[in-house]
């Protein structure tokens, strides 16, 4: 959702990609702090907010005398550093511990949202990747031309707009008005649909979230694929295949494209974290059950345990994610030595 | 061939004969806006998780649609002691939705063991005055009291105290029981699978004691955007919603497709009052002509049509009008008057210059020169309130500051860490001023519990009123009562009560006969 | 990161090398370019629009001036909100506080960004180790939780809004301009003219100021294109500050009253797209501007 600018930190990422296996294990090891950290900023950001979780259980009413017994129950009634102690230690024989809310183990919750938002975003970038290599190959073909520009614009002012208001748009005008998919959610309701016709009904309940949520994607990278592509049409092997008499199309795709997609990838891998948090929105708006929502959810209902393993969950996802980038870009790149 | 041609011919009388069984297949959908993360209504007070999973429970008796109790699974009751011993006779015929049968023990120990310990509602009213729960036989359950308590009848629905399993609960941590996501229930409809955060499904139980309900599988669907629901009705997703945004109502009502009824609520969730708490240990507040000046600047009328789009009523007494003995008709309350408001404020100190913000000279406990800046919270889905009374203070000189905050956040600013000056609280009456009334005046109730006495008010008087309308068995004397309770609140304007307020609910006009209870679905069908 | 960047691979990590980009006369490149053109005169407009707001309409935009729901008219030329608030005069209040917001962020963020990647690609060693890991797990948790946990925590303001939003947006800032400064550090003619004598405080304001600040410039206004649409999602989301007016919380409001007043999501939302469009074209143009610069000695006037 945010952030043409982050292509430019890939760059700094494409020098991360001289890798060697001691350096994935070492940069793995690196991630621990760094995950704890996140986790430890959670634990204080929540707990010095105002707001008691026990009051939030409560709802309307209570007395102190619950409050109390509730407190005890999940050790509120502990100072801050031993609660702490314990989390830290629980944490680290695995327990990643209980929602005060729902009394079910905080990963098992997590993992049953997990598959939709995974759904959702990868369709998101598949459609997006898959729509923005022809775009800019035709930008790529002319630099500056109308189409070149057109094109540009195009996502430029698709990019500007807030994802919820596309969302809203998407809604009425196509799901409402036209028809064609439906509004919300991620299966028909009450759906006793299996195999096949389980997958039709999940992919007619995806395409409008994922093509909206696509759309945050398409200006970076149709953006990438276009001035790698310029910048791959200069360079001497291309201009040999071309002296060979190849069809234009052919080096486009061929010759240039591969070399051209390799920013793309980066770009996907490095920003896995801004997708999962750009689908928070649009998992409100098309009721789809992913973990943004939980996120929300978990926040509003002070369910510190929930909140904290969702924290170390995204922490998680995006260092995997960024070291993943780094090794497909080093398998697909052999320029890329190990330094 | 030929007597089928003949019912279509006559489609009025009977198509359903000969038309396939498809349409037993499609279930109903209704709409709910968050996922309840757990099914057990016993454990929780939780409006979400109460409206999801209601259908799978019964209490020992229910409400009719004038609020008065009716048997559900206690087939009848006696009273005596003076109100102070209530026995309950229970149904012989039910049985749990895994076929055990339901006996006076799970009534006794999910009062004992889960709803006195979790249901904060239920502890927080019922735990100081019952003494005991007594089972003289597997189907007769006693509850003996301390002292005469009149409104008991009224907390004993499924909403207030759903009646859970025994066999089930009665090992292991309740929180952590694993029923509380697969529940076992003695409802009209039985639990089949609940997906987090998509959908709940629900099945009719064949051996409901009521008869089982027409609507075979009903399906609650997780839509969290309120607009969303609205289109996923038209577009014939969704056949129910459990509320309806403003604006869209008329919509609705204009289009045959839909039913929009209204109620005033069910059980503890009705007969709310939406009201504007002043904070009387703020120095702002602690001058009854300064908590009436606001009450003078605020148009109710308006606040009504274009806050709550006109459902409801303005609020003309401090009681809800749905609780008919106990309201006072005929008390007057401070209405729109800006002069009137203007004057008091003066005279309480606070000066104004040209259109400004007015400025305190000699009001105690503020420094001279002090703007009057009121910090108004909220919570998110009432941010709408604080808008628009902004709007009008301002006419008068007086300058709202809004917070919002997450309903775990504004119960501790308001009522346990006391840092406003106004908040917006709805007060549910429920059915007796016992239940939903007492707890915003008596000074008992000052104190950290959510939905109490948020202005701190206390007043002896009052009080001793409250303890007397609440034993007093002659419903005329409670009346009388009441009516001297409300005047000294009006008198003290601890509150400004704004509104009565309506829920709303729209549902598809293929199905018909629904009620306001938590069962719903229960009674209703649908034709294709 | 203990690897180092010669100087061929940092010209990659400049922004501008995934923007269009060729020519090298500044501002007229900029201009050239119909995009550039547009993206200036958008943010031109916007800037007057917020400074002179109480000029371009007489209308309170928190007072109820009007009747509920009115669709647009002349007396209300985007129509009334629930309450009967005017949506025009919104909007025009709103461009000032959505501004401010964005570039008090720019501000905070730019700040933070120079002064870590500066001061990592300056020193090196074990100076730009620490900052560069307090930099990557800056970047691990994703910006907008971060800010929707902290406002939902503490409650809405501008002011935790600016801070927070200032404070998380600067980590790709850093790497870049560390990555710049690495980078000249190893041209031919700072070596020389370190060789020559040069003390570090020149190298510094003469040679490395010049050459990261248009650059990071360009990130700084991307940065504030994404504040805006951030800003937007927190008032979606009903996170918004509703002491104040934004086109965020304006579109917020929006929420459950879209098909009653079509007119409350539309205007909101366009204003949103031509805040953010504004700033990513400026951008955009700025960068291709910076890309010609690179290669011909930077006029050190536009310092």
């Amino acid at each position: 959702m945010y952030g043409i600018h982050d292509l430019a930190a890939l760059r700094c990422y494409s020098a991360l990609s001289r890798l060697t296996n001691r350096f994935v294990v070492r940069r793995l090891i690196q991630a621990v702090p760094t995950v704890l950290g996140i986790v430890l900023l959670g634990f204080v950001l929540v707990h010095a907010a105002p707001g008691d979780p026990v009051l939030a259980l409560a709802g309307e009413n209570g007395d102190a005398a619950y409050y109390e017994f509730m407190r005890e129950r999940f050790g509120l009634d502990r100072s801050l550093p031993e609660q702490l102690l314990t989390y830290f230690t629980r944490v680290a024989s695995g327990d990643m511990g209980v929602s005060y809310v729902q009394g079910r183990s905080t990963v098992a919750l997590i993992a049953e949202r997990v598959p939709a938002t995974l759904l959702l975003t990868t369709s998101a970038l598949t459609i997006a990747v898959l729509v923005s290599i022809p775009l800019g190959a035709l930008a790529a073909r002319r630099p500056h031309g109308a189409r070149d520009v057109g094109i540009n614009a195009t996502v430029l002012v698709i990019y500007s707009a807030p994802s919820f208001w596309l969302a809203q748009l998407a809604i009425l005008l196509i799901a409402l008005k036209l028809g064609i998919v439906p509004v919300q959610g991620m299966t028909t309701a009450g759906s006793a649909a299996s195999g096949i016709g389980h997958i039709l009904d999940v992919a007619r309940h995806l395409a409008l979230p994922a093509i909206v949520l696509s759309l945050q994607e398409l200006a970076a990278l149709v953006r990438l694929t276009r001035s790698g592509l310029i910048d791959e049409l200069h360079r001497d092997h291309i201009r040999t295949a071309r002296a060979k008499g190849l069809s234009e199309s052919r080096v486009l795709l061929r010759h240039a494209l591969p070399r051209a997609a390799l920013p793309a990838i980066t770009v996907i891998g490095a920003r896995a974290g801004q997708l999962i948090a750009g689908t928070v929105v649009i998992e409100i708006v098309f009721g789809w059950p992913g973990i943004g929502r939980l996120m929300l959810t978990s926040i509003q209902t002070r369910d510190t345990p929930l909140l904290l393993t969702l924290f170390m969950t995204i922490a998680l996802t995006v260092v995997l994610a960024n070291l993943i980038t780094d090794l497909i870009h080093g398998i697909l790149d052999p320029r890329i030595r190990v330094g | 061939m030929r007597l089928c041609t003949g019912l279509v011919m006559a489609h009025a009388l009977g198509a359903l004969a000969c038309a396939p069984e498809a349409s037993d297949d499609r279930p109903f959908v209704a709409a709910i806006t968050s996922d309840p993360g757990q099914l057990n209504t016993a454990i929780t007070t939780n409006g979400g998780v109460h409206t999801a999973a209601g259908v799978l429970y019964d209490g020992l008796v229910e409400l009719d649609l004038d609020l008065n109790p009716v048997p559900a699974l206690a087939r009848s009751w006696e009273i005596e002691n003076d109100g102070a011993l209530y026995r309950f006779h229970l149904r012989r015929d039910v049985r749990w939705h895994d076929g055990k049968p339901f006996t006076a023990a799970d009534v006794k120990f999910t009062f004992d063991e889960l709803l006195l310990k979790f249901h904060s509602r239920t502890r927080a009213s019922l735990a100081p005055a019952l003494e005991r729960i007594d089972t003289p036989d597997a189907f007769t359950v006693e509850f003996v009291l301390r002292r005469p308590y009149a409104p008991l009848l009224q907390q004993l629905n499924v909403e207030e105290a759903p009646i859970m399993p025994r066999h089930v609960f009665v090992t292991g941590d309740p929180l952590r029981n694993s029923a509380n996501t697969a529940p076992v229930g003695t409802g009209p409809y039985r639990f089949v699978s609940y997906t987090s955060g998509s959908e709940i499904r629900y099945a009719a139980n064949e051996t409901y004691f009521r008869g089982a309900p027409a609507i075979a599988n009903v399906v609650l669907r997780v839509i969290p955007d309120p607009a969303v629901q609205v289109i996923a009705l038209e577009a014939g997703e969704v056949d129910w919603l459990f509320g309806v945004p403003g604006p869209e109502r008329n919509r609705l009502r204009q289009d045959r497709r839909f039913v929009v009824e209204q109620s005033p609520g069910y059980s503890g969730g009705s007969n709310c009052v939406s009201t504007l708490a002043f904070n009387l240990e703020s120095p702002l507040f602690n001058d009854v002509r300064v908590r009436r000046a606001v009450a003078h600047a605020i148009d109710r009328h308006q606040v009504l049509e274009r806050v709550l789009f006109g459902e409801g009523r303005v609020a003309d007494a401090p009681i809800s009008s749905g609780i008919r003995f106990a309201h006072a008709s005929g008390l007057s309350l401070p209405d729109l008057d800006t002069a009137a408001a203007s004057r008091l404020l003066s005279e309480a100190g606070w000066q104004r210059r040209a259109n400004n913000v007015r400025t305190s000279g000699s009001v105690r406990g503020v420094r001279d020169g002090t703007p009057l800046t009121i910090r108004f919270v909220t919570m998110p889905g009432q941010t709408q309130y604080g808008d628009l009374l902004r709007a009008q203070l301002r006419v008068v000189g007086i300058d709202l500051r809004i917070t919002t905050m997450e309903s775990a956040v504004f119960s501790e600013t308001v009522f346990k860490a006391r840092d406003f000056d106004t908040a917006i609280i709805s007060y549910c009456n429920g059915t007796d001023p016992e239940i939903g009334v007492r707890r915003q005046y008596v000074s008992s109730s000052i104190g950290p519990v959510p939905f109490s006495n948020a202005a701190a008010y206390s007043n002896s008087e009052m009080d001793s009123l409250f303890d007397a309308a609440a034993s007093a068995i002659v419903v005329e004397k409670r009346t009388s009562l009441y009516r001297r309770i409300q005047e000294l609140a009006v008198r003290d304007q601890p509150y400004v009560w704004l509104a009565e307020t309506l829920s709303t609910r729209a549902h598809s006009a293929r199905c018909t006969g629904f009620t306001i209870s938590p069962h719903f679905v229960a009674t209703a069908r649908c034709r294709d | 990161m203990a690897f180092s960047i010669r100087g061929s691979e940092s010209a990659e990590l400049a922004p501008a090398a995934l923007l269009p980009g060729a020519g090298w006369s500044p501002l007229r490149t900029m201009l050239k370019r119909p995009t550039g053109r547009a993206g200036l005169v958008l943010l031109t407009l916007l800037i007057v629009v917020g400074a002179v707001a109480p000029l371009l309409t007489g209308i309170d935009p928190a007072a109820v001036t009007g009747p509920s729901l009115a669709a647009p008219s002349v007396a209300h030329i985007m129509g009334t909100d629930a309450i009967g608030r005017d949506l025009f005069s919104g909007i025009i209040f709103g461009t000032r506080s959505s501004l401010l917001i964005a570039i008090s962020v720019g501000l905070v963020s730019g700040i933070c960004g120079l002064a870590i990647g500066m001061s990592a690609g300056f020193f090196g060693g074990a100076a730009d180790d620490i900052l560069m890991h307090v930099t990557e797990a800056f970047q691990v948790l994703p910006r907008f939780f971060l800010v929707a946990i902290v406002i939902a925590l503490f409650g809405p303001g501008l002011d935790r809004l600016i801070i927070i939003l200032g404070l998380t947006s600067w980590p790709v800032l850093a790497r870049v301009v560390r990555g710049e400064v690495l980078a000249t550090k190893q041209l031919d003619y700072v070596l020389a003219s370190v060789a020559l004598g040069a003390s570090r405080f020149h190298v510094f304001r003469y040679v490395l100021v010049p050459q990261v600040l248009p650059g990071a410039l360009v990130l700084v206004g991307l940065i504030m294109g994404q504040v805006l649409l951030i800003e937007a999602s927190l008032g979606f989301i009903g996170l918004g500050d509703p002491n104040t007016v934004t086109w965020g919380i304006l579109a917020g409001r929006a929420q459950g009253l879209f098909r009653a007043g079509w007119w409350l999501a539309v205007f909101p939302g366009i204003a949103i797209t031509s805040g953010v469009l504004a700033f990513n074209l400026t951008a955009d143009a700025l960068s291709s501007f910076v890309q010609g610069g690179r290669d011909t000695a930077w006029p050190s006037s536009s310092t």
